[in-house]
């Protein structure tokens, strides 16, 4: 083939061109830390990217949901905890009146029970960031009245769920009714005529039996209060268990977090290493041609004709 | 004596025959870099011989030059403009491709997966406190960055059609100019050649005008002999035409005109307004093959060749602009059918049908505090004054099931938006499920504050596979995205590819007829050496002469 300057001229400048493309590639490479800049550098990369961000970003709206379920489950569980240590400091009281007191001392008592139940009575109205944890969808409303009667109508199915997974959901709350009724739902009949709960009954019946230094009274409600008890507990356990597999669920989605980041890290992420070495390389390359083209170029029969 | 000077005249011959070789190298040094150009050769022959009137024979007579001829394939010429075609139709199509791509921005960090993203976490934000005012005034917010993120993707599109309709407008011209200079240079070349010779330089220079025509549209330039002239050569007249019709024949050119689309032509329901068809100026239709001005069409007006525009008319069958509008029109539709009235085309027939229930959503849900009332479309259309409507003047006048659902067709990506209720008060974003007031049997409340019934079904939007064919709203997004790359990939694959076979037939046209340096030189040595030769020759002529002449009688 006849080889004209043109052509030599016309080939250098093209390989040279092809050359800085490659080298612009890496350049933007390195300096963006992706494999690809648009989706038609690699369509299959860029539609793998697009699910792994969206999985990624759901992973950490669920670690998100997850703490607040916690902490919304941590509040309860401390109000069921001092409520449980109301009921034994009660049952204790109780216990202690065994007829061998004086009447200041019964009075004494007495009091004590009352402060207990306006402590029962706050710890019904506890909040988690401003709502109330016991009042069911109503959080915006106090469960218990002052006096002890129920201020609104909770449904025991009034569950709050906090999506902590893909159809995964977890029941955060504690319906008061659950609790204070004896495990029955509040019914609005409740609220017509203003009623108090078992919880409250019990500790009126107790003031009034220690007030009037009704001992038999005061012994019968023992039972009652160990029942009172055992309805804490079994709350407690049902939150414990609620608050373990919130546990379970962080852990796993810990590793989630962890094993999408690198799927979506190596599938988009550049290796730097190869990266610069390819650079490095084109920059060679770059250089070779350059070189060549240069010798290419410059000479012809005029430099040698004198 | 007829011979006495006809040594001296011999030499003269070859004095200017070298004349005329050094002349033409020094022509194709001086074009060496001219675009279009072809090297040129002087044709030498030995000059017509003398019989001696001896009876000898023939004596020689020197030489002559007896045309300059350019060296030059025209088979290449050919190939040139079909392969040229194909490039400038991939490259047209990998650039106006390239534009779109950049408008989706994806994959980043502020493309829509993740306003999608952001959008739907402050909801799950919302779910764990929906009475919380600043979680729902980021719903708001998100939500109005998730409707501004299409409206600011159609305009974009908008503007790139509008982009394209001027490089179409610029291309038209550009062959109306080249049609008009290479009718001026068949008058030159077809005038200057009636003497039987070539007009070398002229005919590059048209050839060069045509190659630059063949990489806009679909030509073919041939020289067609139209007869015999009076000294019995061929008339060749050289035409080119577009599909069949001629642009330049000959002495005249037809020129192409760009008319101006009325609402009787309009091609897709996007296209904005007043978009150019590329007609023939005497109003004939054009079929344009190929080339930029094809990559530019298809682009432009390009829906899949769906005819199912206000007037029927066919689109080219290219995934370009209208198409990508259409989807995004598709999506906000769905979309806010979905989270508006909880309306899942489940049987996938892109209509209403009875059994998909049309009441569910937003507008089955209520919000918080005093203002809360249901009925509420999260998502509305912008209507006098680019102003959000309220949700219920969106609604207004619609009762049966069909009449909700084709309410959503009025929605585009560009007038979709947050409702005015939900932007003025942001307590109108639906959580609770609703429960008859007890106070007023006609009204209706939230069944509570912490209640998030309502929510909950909106939140399952984002992963209900059912909403469109290709799947949950992000996977939509998604395939159109990948589906982008891939045309912009493969467009980019084909115009490299013809890159390289343009640049193959480049370099064997370089080789033919491109000027080479050391050749030129070598025989810059060769014809000054046989000139030099000639003039020794008339030197030693001179002194035979001289001998003859002077001295012989002195």
């Amino acid at each position: 083939m006849r080889i004209t300057n043109n052509m030599l001229i016309n080939n250098m400048v093209k390989y040279i061109g092809n050359n800085l493309t490659r080298m612009d590639k890496y350049q933007s490479q390195l300096a963006t830390g992706k494999k690809i800049q648009v989706p038609s550098d690699d369509p299959v990369v860029a539609a793998r990217a697009l699910k792994l961000r969206t999985d990624v970003a759901e992973i950490e709206q669920y670690q998100r949901n997850l703490k607040d379920a916690q902490s919304w489950l941590d509040i309860t569980e401390s109000a069921l905890s001092d409520m449980g240590d109301i009921f034994q400091r009660a049952k204790e009281l109780a216990n202690g009146s065994d007829g061998a007191e004086s009447r200041e001392d019964l009075q004494a008592t007495a009091q004590e029970v009352i402060q207990l139940r306006t402590q029962l009575i706050n710890l019904s109205n506890s909040t988690y960031a401003g709502r109330y944890v016991f009042s069911g969808f109503k959080t915006d409303k106090k469960f218990l009245n002052d006096d002890g009667t129920f201020a609104i109508a909770v449904n025991n199915n009034e569950k709050i769920n906090y999506e902590i997974g893909v159809g995964d959901d977890i029941n955060i709350n504690v319906a008061g009714g659950d609790l204070f009724n004896n495990g029955n739902s509040v019914t609005a009949a409740d609220i017509a005529t203003p009623t108090a709960g078992k919880f409250i009954q019990d500790m009126d019946t107790l003031v009034n039996d220690l007030q009037s230094g009704n001992y038999n009274g005061v012994n019968d409600i023992m039972s009652d209060l160990s029942a009172d008890l055992g309805n804490i507990l079994r709350v407690r356990a049902d939150v414990g268990a609620r608050s373990n597999r919130l546990e379970l669920t962080t852990n796993r989605m810990q590793n989630d977090n962890t094993n999408f980041t690198k799927l979506m890290s190596d599938n988009e992420d550049v290796d730097m290493t190869d990266t610069i070495m390819n650079l490095k390389n084109e920059e060679n390359v770059y250089r070779a041609s350059l070189a060549g083209g240069a010798r290419i170029i410059m000479p012809s029969l005029i430099d040698f004709l004198k | 004596m007829a011979e006495s000077f006809f040594g001296l005249n011999v030499a003269l011959r070859g004095l200017y025959a070298a004349q005329r070789n050094l002349d033409t190298v020094n022509h194709n040094l001086n074009n060496i870099n001219t675009p279009g150009y072809s090297r040129q050769q002087a044709i030498q022959v030995a000059s017509h011989p003398m019989a001696l009137v001896d009876g000898t024979g023939m004596m020689g007579t020197g030489a002559e030059v007896t045309g300059v001829k350019r060296i030059r394939d025209e088979y290449l010429d050919f190939k040139y403009w079909s392969e040229n075609l194909s490039l400038g139709e991939w490259s047209a199509k990998k650039e106006a491709l390239s534009d779109i791509e950049v408008q989706f921005n994806e994959p980043s960090d502020s493309g829509f997966t993740t306003i999608m993203s952001d959008f739907f976490d402050s909801m799950q934000e919302l779910a764990k406190d929906p009475s919380s005012a600043a979680v729902r005034s980021l719903v708001k917010q998100r939500g109005v960055t998730l409707a501004k993120y299409f409206n600011s993707m159609a305009s974009h599109f908008d503007e790139l059609q509008k982009d394209l309709n001027y490089r179409i407008q610029t291309k038209v011209e550009e062959v109306n100019s080249y049609a008009t200079q290479i009718q001026q240079l068949n008058r030159q070349i077809y005038i200057t050649e009636l003497d039987g010779s070539t007009a070398n330089d002229m005919r590059d220079q048209r050839t060069l005008l045509v190659d630059k025509l063949s990489k806009i549209i679909n030509i073919d330039a041939n020289e067609v002999v139209a007869g015999h002239l009076p000294d019995g050569r061929e008339d060749k007249h050289f035409v080119v035409t577009i599909s069949g019709k001629a642009l330049v024949d000959h002495f005249s050119v037809s020129k192409l005109a760009l008319v101006q689309r009325d609402s009787a032509h309009q091609v897709n329901n996007e296209d904005v307004p007043s978009l150019y068809d590329v007609k023939w100026a005497d109003g004939n239709s054009l079929n344009i093959k190929g080339g930029e001005l094809r990559g530019y069409l298809d682009v432009r007006d390009g829906n899949e060749g769906s005819s199912d525009g206000p007037n029927g008319i066919v689109s080219p069958n290219c995934k370009g602009i209208p198409y990508y509008q259409k989807k995004l029109n598709e999506f906000v539709r769905t979309f806010a059918r979905a989270f508006n009235e909880g309306y899942i085309d489940t049987d996938g027939n892109k209509q209403f049908t009875a059994g998909e229930s049309i009441h569910g959503g937003h507008a089955s849900g209520i919000g918080y505090g005093a203002s809360a009332t249901d009925g509420i479309r999260f998502f509305t259309m912008t209507g006098v004054g680019n102003q959000p409507l309220l949700s219920g003047d969106f609604t207004a006048g619609v009762t049966t099931d069909q009449q909700i659902y084709d309410m959503y067709n009025n929605v585009t990506a560009k007038n979709f938006c947050v409702s005015a209720d939900i932007v003025n008060d942001y307590n109108l974003i639906a959580t609770s499920s609703t429960m008859p007031d007890p106070s007023d049997p006609t009204k209706v409340i939230p069944v509570g504050a912490g209640n998030i019934d309502v929510l909950n079904q909106l939140l399952g939007y984002r992963r209900d596979s059912n909403m469109f064919s290709e799947g949950a709203p992000e996977d939509f997004m998604k395939s159109l995205v990948a589906t982008l790359g891939i045309d912009a990939q493969q467009a980019g694959n084909y115009g490299d590819n013809q890159q390289v076979v343009v640049n193959q037939i480049v370099n064997r046209r370089l080789s033919d007829s491109g000027v080479l340096i050391d050749e030129e030189m070598t025989n810059l040595v060769k014809f000054q050496q046989a000139y030099s030769a000639s003039a020794k020759m008339i030197q030693t002529m001179s002194e035979i002469y001289d001998t003859l002449i002077n001295r012989l009688f002195a």
